[in-house]
């Protein structure tokens, strides 16, 4: 597969991955252009045997971002805190942004788990190839992670819910 | 007492709320930012086209090209004067002007005296 191929099926899901990663187009941005770059000037880096070219470019995406938050919040634990607070529906009554912020209110590791998983598709094991852990670590994460956005959006659904029949 | 009630969602009802957040797209100038030689046309790329010459081999290339230059384009000796001397031409100095020809007369290393008789001549 060519750079060019690989940009024409792949650009929007890295765009798409590297943003809610992010929360910020014009970061997303810079890491999707990284990350083809990174391909256009070693192709040969790429092992079809290793992983499919998607589970390679998401990966590229995964540690640029990685390094942009260890950059930008170096003092915060990759765990973060366990109880985080709700979301106020009465602040954000637009559903989108209720679980931007939701999403990345989680952890680095479980938000990228449920980002791979919720919005792009990937398989359990595409997952632990691009975040290099087994099936089974993988699991746990999105499993925390939804059960933190059940509690976090639980009010959320409750007033859109309420919104919706009114 | 909470702001709001913290019922927990069902499956259903979270993948439902996780639907609403959806990204924008990717701007189109990514392609350009990723691709951009194909995205001017040929001449441009090729007027700011550019290769990358190791050290020794630009060297190299240099020492060719100045030993090339100076084996088909010697530097040019010193310009030979060439005088043509008329041998069977006579100058024959104005007589009012024979002083300043006078500096064109040297002695006669050996003279040879030859006296040639008139044949009308009687001893």
């Amino acid at each position: 597969m060519t750079p060019q191929t690989a940009f024409d099926q792949y650009h929007q899901a890295v765009y798409s991955f590297a943003y809610r990663l992010t929360g910020r187009a014009d970061v997303a941005e810079d890491i999707a252009q990284e990350c083809f770059l990174a391909l256009v000037r070693a192709p040969l880096r790429y092992d079809p045997s290793r992983g499919s070219m998607k589970v390679y470019l998401f990966s590229i995406v995964r540690n640029l971002a990685l390094k942009r938050y260890r950059d930008g919040r170096a003092e915060q634990a990759m765990d973060g805190p366990e109880d985080l607070p709700a979301i106020d529906p009465r602040a954000s009554l637009e559903a989108s942004s209720a679980v931007a912020a939701a999403v990345a209110g989680l952890p680095q590791l479980q938000q990228e788990a449920l980002i791979l998983f919720q919005y792009e598709g990937a398989t359990l094991e595409e997952i632990a190839q691009i975040v290099g852990t087994d099936v089974g670590t993988v699991k746990s994460r999105l499993h925390r992670a939804r059960e933190r956005l059940r509690r976090v959006l639980a009010a959320y659904g409750k007033v859109g819910s309420a919104h919706g029949t009114v | 007492m909470e702001p709001f009630d913290k019922d927990e969602l069902s499956d259903r009802e979270l993948d439902a709320i996780l639907a609403a957040w959806e990204s924008p797209p990717a701007p189109a100038r990514l392609r350009a930012a990723v691709f951009p030689e194909a995205s001017k046309p040929w001449w441009r790329a090729l007027w700011s086209a550019s290769i990358r010459v190791p050290v020794p081999v630009a060297c190299f290339l240099v020492l060719a090209l100045a030993f090339a230059a100076w084996r088909w384009f010697p530097p040019a000796a010193p310009r030979a004067v060439t005088k043509t001397v008329y041998r069977d031409r006579i100058v024959r100095a104005p007589a009012d002007t024979a002083g300043s020809n006078s500096h064109q007369l040297q002695p006669v290393a050996e003279l040879r005296v030859r006296i040639i008789r008139s044949r009308n001549a009687k001893n």
